[in-house]
């Protein structure tokens, strides 16, 4: 077993072009260095300075990790976790 | 290219819209080749006349209701209760992924409803990527 995370399509191509991939963590902090291990690159798109950069949710199953214990939310094999972009803007 | 949607889903759109001032209003669109099957009416999470943030939470359960359903995202909308239906500096930034000209979304159509005469509300779609902002026709089929 291992934990399945959803690659958004904006960082697929770091990803050998897969919009799924699996590796192992305890949080979410040690699954953005995993992907960075496997995948460079994914580091500095996720995050700045330890934590989660702005206007990028992630999601424990179906639990976003704002509502959890942040880039500290403890993960275990079997979860799935996903990387969603927000949507945003605004006129002028 | 471009983005076929019903009568009575623009009419879900642009009442969404209206109910959603003073400020913007926002949604996804779930569907198949270029065509709209399904209208989200999602929360402002952010609410101000100049400004949208989809609630992530909506945002999160639209998407799997989608991948339930075995729809694709062709579109995202929002309003624009004084400014034209044309897409802002602020919507082209964040179309993209942080610090990147990557699009986050790229096979969706960006609809943009103008509320500038009430009576008369104008929708127009829009390509972003690399920068660049191109119409997509909005075919409206009965």
């Amino acid at each position: 077993m291992s934990i399945k995370v959803r690659i958004p399509t904006p960082l697929q191509k770091l990803a050998n072009g897969q919009a799924e991939v699996e590796c192992g963590a305890k949080n979410i902090l040690e699954l953005v260095d995993a992907l960075e291990k496997d995948y460079p690159g994914m580091k500095e798109r996720l995050s700045d300075g330890g934590k989660i950069r702005r206007f990028i949710n992630i999601y424990v199953n179906e639990e976003d990790i704002r509502f959890m214990n942040k880039e500290e939310t403890a993960i275990k094999d079997g979860d799935i976790i996903s990387i969603v972009p927000a949507i945003a803007g605004g006129c002028c | 290219m471009q983005l076929a949607i019903t009568k009575a889903d623009l009419q879900t759109i642009t009442d969404h819209c209206m109910k959603g001032l003073p400020n913007e209003a926002c949604g996804m669109l779930g569907g198949k080749d270029g065509r709209v099957g399904k209208v989200y009416c999602l929360t402002n999470a952010k609410p101000g006349p100049d400004y949208y943030e989809m609630d992530a939470e909506e945002q999160f359960r639209v998407m799997k209701d989608l991948r339930g359903q075995g729809l694709d995202l062709v579109g995202l909308f929002h309003s624009h209760p004084t400014g034209q239906a044309y897409p802002s500096s602020v919507d082209v930034a964040q179309a993209y992924w942080p610090g990147t000209e990557l699009p986050n979304y790229p096979d969706a159509v960006y609809v943009i409803v103008s509320l500038m005469d009430r009576t008369k509300p104008v929708a127009r779609g829009f390509s972003i990527e690399e920068g660049k902002v191109n119409e997509v026709s909005l075919v409206v089929i009965e």
